[in-house]
């Protein structure tokens, strides 16, 4: 297809006011008499609270609004707003009479000053009484383990367990010639956006709630806003222009946006409540940890007979996203590498830790980690390059996806094999690893797959309008959030490419629940492929008008006309031809024709794949890793904007490298409290520590449900680097690590433990 | 961040009077990159904040190859870090100031003010011990000098009295053959607490070993001097088997704390790798 | 009690009535009106309020309002070279894919300028030695070197680079 928008790096519709300081971030809005809230929080991961004493905070001068949970609509909600959906479980309260978590929102201030309202917190005097609690998974799952819910199923499950199964594997494993088991355990990375969660209320004089906020899902956030205070739709405003960041965990509700939104109401002002970055990591969302068992059957010549796992997540002190993790954490684990006889199993339990929410990779980060490792350990023992081993195996057109849909195209192979020959596979593994000194080196390699939406979990739909100006520019107006990735500009091109027109002449409305048609959010790397795909189809509605409005001018049918560059002509007919402009235009005093098109879009599904590729280095004195050079392949479809898609691939490798090496959220087993609450402690990756990194793009398997072909990219780059590092870490030094982060001391104990394995020089082996 | 009230005193009189008059209450305030970062944290929770930044002469930085280099309190870890003559005769110094936080905090952070932090794990302490570092103390008519090595008595806790502030730091003129070396442990090259911190600074004879200190931050309540270490290698050829005995050494007057940043255990093999490669690296520096 | 603060922001005398806990950061972004400055963690850990104040780079989270009094100060909103004219940074962070979510950008800019007008030449390690303080959680670094490295590239040899 010859595209003249789409696969262009065009100049991103946001990037101008970003770079200029000049976008406004929900943090940055302020309103006349404005107050600033703050939020007390418990010390303390469970307990009832007895009693709570706001007297001496309401008298200090300049507090305004005090709110505890006597104070605030006793209404049972989903943390997570997905609509009708199997993801996300309803058992939190605004404020609850108990503390299920150590910083967990237990009154809320307003008051004319930060400072004020934070002295006021110092103020407030509450009472607990201590219950036992369960920090870990094994002692949530003991059976006289304290419930930290009173919900179905109980015994600490957030919902019942996800199995899923296909075949037998039973024969599976009486065929197989190797059978490998192991045990796996990932960490708990945490988003760390470089936004604090923020939001900014205000109530009119007629009742109606308008909410700046920094979230990803404006629609949802009205939703269960309106249902937890009673208010129709239409009187529940959400705003968001410019976010920094989300990576999946603003999907969720944090407390602050409803103290906020009632302490506006309690105290007739605005009122603007900013975490702190403190804050944004207690009561923020990570990753679930998890624990995984994995078991695979395999034949001689590579191919899996069977495969069973039991996954196990920490959900924290509320279920958030656990269902929908769990559930695609369980099923992703059917794909990816072909096998016709599993049985997975997977679970999610309550804890008295913060809450695990909704993260780039969803579940798959958890799965495919053991997944690829495994592969990599069978391939040693079947005496098989493991690329060849997974290119073997890799999951390719026809085979049924973890959605139910089938595969389309050979993606996954093709980004192995692109991958192998970019790095020289062969000769870089045969390299003798360097034996002298302190320093190795290794390669390894990682794969994953992740889908396009959110299908089957949730049934989505993507809507948009477009609308032609009377001067032939056009308005695309859509519910999507634009959280960082240039969302916004790819479906710009998309319509401009469906319409003809010049990119410049498209722009784009969104951010006002008021005035956009509904969103899901901007999660489940859809926005391109659903929004887009919406986008596109109501361009093509407008297309369709336009060219009926042109063929009378041009006296043609309107099958014989095409667009191209901001121009109609008839086709095959050189020279014959008006603008845009002029066939929309006012003419013989009339108005210019109102051509609007309006699209909803139901996906199924689609996936996207990748292969990583990573150099590592290992210091064997310091057990020190560090990440040399990253050549991550994806296959997407068809690339709407090449450098943006580049650079979400790019900053999902950070991700992922931290995850794999440094990034984990410590909670101390004692007493539930964080032990790393910040950004020195917490530990990303820097610019000094991130490698190079060659990415490479391929288009081989386009999704028909795709605009133009396309498929996600958002989530995709998390996944595979963390095999991949894990991988090229047991080629340098030859120690295999089950977990993330792997850690240095880790690394030293494994050389040692290694080193007293191994048989003494001069006894035969 | 918590309400204060705020002074800017034009002199040293004014400014330790003012100590005095809010005994206990006041905190001075020099870069401020830990002050303001502890009253936000409410770690420190001071009602009178006395900037010192006014007050003339204590932002010098002055080198003679006969008296050495002499700092005022004001001088930050970005001057320092930059300073042609920190980087030539105490590069270990120029190094662990180079690892200070990032640029945006070294251009406030003063090696004064990390000194009177007196943090176990901060950067510059281990390799102004170990280059023989001298502070001097003001205080109300008043003056006194003390050997950095001397100046510690716990986390966060100094010598210092209430009224006192530090004005000056000096260290002595280097001789020929001498090499200071600073190695710095943690997970991420930049922007890090140290997990470990080993300072070396020594002078060769040949390859005969005539002055060595090995200074350890981040591994005992205060930076401490592996003095049996020092004593092993004095006076010898630094081959590698004395290297690894003192390195050895360094690692068993060690007294390091387990915590978030890393174990007891993995901090003491820690002193014992960096120590080692420390004085290899100075060894390499002298030839 | 609120005191006043003459300070120079880009190029502008202001006199801003400040309580003396304030911060640097603070004050921009509420009494000058100047947000493009972000607080991302407000102790000094990441470098989006970045500004240059008397000519250094620095964390405006960690400098209090007063102490800027008779000073200089600098925010992104000063960095263009002229009032429709982007400084050479800000364009190649846009073509460069050095900016997605943003947040980071305006600190990050600040702090690559300061680089170049001490360092007109860096290498790419000291690209990333200078930018060590600013974190991006969202490009990896790689585009933001880029971005960096071909501004430093044009603004020698005045020939426009591209991606």
């Amino acid at each position: 297809m010859n595209m003249s928008v789409v696969g262009k790096s065009v100049k991103r519709v946001d990037t101008l006011g970003k770079v200029t300081g000049l976008a406004r971030y929900a943090g940055d809005l302020s309103l006349p008499g404005m107050l600033h809230a703050k939020i007390k929080r418990s010390n303390i991961a469970h307990a009832s609270i007895k009693q709570i004493d706001v007297s001496k905070a309401r008298a200090l001068p300049g507090v305004k609004a005090v709110l505890t949970h006597q104070d605030v609509p006793r209404v049972l909600h989903y943390g997570s707003p997905h609509p009708r959906s199997a993801s996300v479980t309803k058992d939190q309260y605004i404020l609850d009479n108990k503390v299920r978590y150590w910083g967990e929102g237990v009154a809320a201030v307003a008051a004319i000053s930060e400072e004020i309202a934070e002295e006021a917190l110092d103020l407030i005097e509450v009472e607990y009484e201590k219950l036992p609690a369960a920090f870990t998974v094994e002692q949530a799952l003991c059976p006289d383990a304290p419930l930290i819910h009173d919900t179905s199923p109980g015994g600490n499950l957030v919902m019942d367990p996800v199995i899923v199964t296909r075949g037998d594997i039973e024969r599976g494993f009486a065929e197989a010639d190797l059978i490998i088991e192991g045990e796996f355990k990932g960490g708990r990375p945490t988003p760390a956006y470089m936004e604090p969660n923020v939001c900014l209320c205000q109530w009119d004089g007629n009742g109606k709630l308008t909410v700046w906020i920094s979230t990803q899902a404006p629609f949802m956030v009205r939703g269960v806003i309106a249902e937890v205070l009673g208010l129709p739709l239409n009187n529940v405003r959400v705003l968001v222009d410019h976010m920094g960041g989300g990576f999946g965990a603003k999907q969720d509700l944090f407390q602050n946006e409803f103290l906020c939104v009632l302490l506006a109401r309690e105290s007739k002002r605005p009122v603007r409540m900013e975490l702190s970055r403190k804050e944004t990591f207690l009561s923020g969302r990570s990753r679930h940890p998890v624990h995984v068992w994995l078991k695979q059957g395999f034949k001689k010549d590579g191919t899996i007979t069977a495969r069973q796992a039991l996954l196990t997540f920490n959900s924290g002190a509320y279920g958030s996203h656990a269902p929908g993790v769990t559930g695609v954490s369980t099923a992703s684990l059917t794909s990816l590498y072909r096998c016709e006889n599993v049985h997975l199993e997977g679970r999610a339990v309550y804890t008295n830790t913060p809450i695990a929410g909704a993260f780039r990779g969803y579940g798959c980060v958890q799965s495919y980690y053991p997944l690829d490792i495994q592969m990599d350990e069978a391939a040693e023992r079947l005496g098989i390059d493991p690329a060849e081993l997974k290119l073997r195996n890799a999951v390719r057109g026809d085979d049924i996806a973890p959605s139910g849909h089938a595969v389309t195209g050979h993606g996954l192979e093709d980004c192995i094999r692109r991958g192998m020959a970019e790095v020289k596979w062969s000769e870089v593994r045969a390299q003798a690893h360097e034996t002298s000194g302190a320093i190795r080196y290794g390669w390894g390699m990682g794969c994953e797959m992740h889908g396009s939406s959110a299908y089957p979990g949730i049934k989505e739909q993507g809507n948009a309008i477009v609308k032609m100006n009377e001067d032939g520019t056009v308005t695309l107006v859509t519910g999507t959030t634009g959280l960082g990735t240039g969302a916004h500009t790819a479906l710009a091109q998309i319509v401009a490419e469906e319409l003809g027109v010049k990119f410049e002449d498209v722009g784009v409305v969104h951010g006002d629940t008021d005035v956009t048609p509904w969103d899901i959010g901007a999660f489940a790397s859809h926005t391109t492929f659903m929004g887009g795909r919406a986008a596109q189809m109501a361009a093509a509605e407008v297309k369709k008008q336009l060219l009926e409005r042109a063929a009378e001018r041009l006296e043609a049918a309107p099958g014989d006309l095409d667009i191209a560059d901001g121009m109609i002509s008839v086709k095959g007919v050189p020279g014959y031809q008006i603008s845009v402009r002029e066939a929309i235009a006012p003419r013989l005093g009339l108005p210019a024709a109102h051509l609007v098109g309006t699209a909803s879009y139901h996906p199924t599904k689609s996936y996207s794949f990748a292969a990583h590729f990573v150099q590592v280095k290992v210091d064997t004195k310091t057990g020190q890793i560090e990440v040399v050079k990253v050549v991550p392949v994806h296959e997407i479809g068809r690339t709407i904007h090449p450098v943006a898609a580049a650079g979400q691939i790019e900053g999902g490798i950070q991700q992922g490298i931290g995850h794999t090496l440094t990034e984990d959220y410590v909670i101390d087993t004692t007493d539930g409290h964080s032990l790393n609450p910040s950004f020195v402690d917490y530990k990303m990756p820097l610019s000094m520590d991130m490698p190079p990194i060659h990415t490479i793009i391929i288009e081989t398997a386009p999704n028909p449900g795709g605009p133009f072909g396309a498929k996600g990219i958002a989530e995709d780059p998390i996944i595979a680097i963390g095999p991949a590092i894990a991988n090229a870490v047991y080629h340098a030094i030859g120690v295999r690590f089950h977990h993330y982060p792997i850690t240095p001391e880790q690394v030293l104990d494994g050389l040692r433990k290694k080193n007293e394995a191994a048989p003494r020089p001069g006894i035969a082996a | 961040m918590r309400r204060f009230d705020y002074f800017e005193p034009q002199t040293l009189d004014e400014a330790v009077a003012l100590l005095s008059r809010y005994n206990g209450t006041a905190n001075v305030l020099a870069g401020g990159t830990d002050l303001l970062v502890e009253i936000k944290e409410q770690i420190r929770k001071p009602d009178h904040v006395i900037n010192i930044k006014k007050i003339p002469g204590m932002n010098r930085l002055t080198f003679d190859p006969v008296a050495g280099l002499n700092f005022g309190s004001l001088v930050t870890a970005r001057e320092i870090e930059t300073s042609p003559d920190v980087r030539r005769d105490y590069s270990g110094l120029a190094q662990a100031a180079s690892e200070v936080g990032s640029i945006q905090v070294r251009n406030r952070a003063t090696i004064v003010g990390n000194i009177c932090r007196a943090s176990p794990s901060a950067d510059t302490l281990p390799p102004l011990i170990a280059d023989g570092a001298i502070v001097t103390v003001f205080s109300e008519g008043d003056e006194r000098r003390v050997a950095l090595e001397d100046f510690f008595v716990g986390p966060g806790r100094t010598v210092l009295r209430p009224n006192e502030i530090v004005t000056a730091v000096e260290l002595p003129a280097v001789t020929p053959h001498s090499a200071s070396i600073y190695i710095k442990h943690g997970r991420r090259k930049a922007m890090e607490l140290a997990t470990v911190g080993v300072a070396v600074s020594l002078t060769l004879e040949g390859a005969v070993c005539r002055r060595i200190r090995i200074v350890l931050g981040a591994v005992a309540p205060t930076p401490i001097r592996a003095k049996k270490a020092e004593a092993l290698a004095q006076g010898h050829a630094l081959d590698e088997d004395l290297i690894e005995a003192a390195a050895q050494t360094a690692m068993d007057e060690s007294r390091p704390i387990s915590n978030i940043r890393g174990s007891a255990a993995y901090r003491r093999e820690m002193v014992r790798v960096l120590t080692a490669r420390a004085i290899r690296q100075a060894q390499e520096c002298v030839q | 009690m609120k005191q006043v603060v003459a300070v120079t922001i880009n190029g502008e005398a202001h006199e801003l009535a400040v309580e003396p806990y304030r911060s640097l950061l603070d004050m921009l972004r509420n009494e000058a009106g100047l947000t493009g400055t972000k607080k991302g963690c407000d102790v000094g850990d990441c470098g989006a309020c970045t500004v240059l104040l008397n000519g250094r780079p620095v964390n405006s989270c960690l400098v209090l309002a007063l102490e800027v009094n008779g000073g200089d100060v600098v925010t992104i909103e000063g960095i263009q070279s002229g009032p429709d004219r982007l400084h050479p940074l800000q364009e190649n962070m846009m073509k460069f894919g050095g900016s997605q979510c943003g947040f980071c950008s305006p600190g990050i800019i600040v702090m690559a300028k300061a680089l170049l007008d001490e360092n007109p030449n860096p290498t790419e390690d000291e690209i990333r030695f200078a930018l060590a303080g600013n974190i991006c959680r969202c490009t990896g670094y790689t585009k933001i070197i880029e971005a960096v490295a071909a501004t430093a590239k044009q603004l020698s040899s005045g020939k426009e680079i591209t991606p």
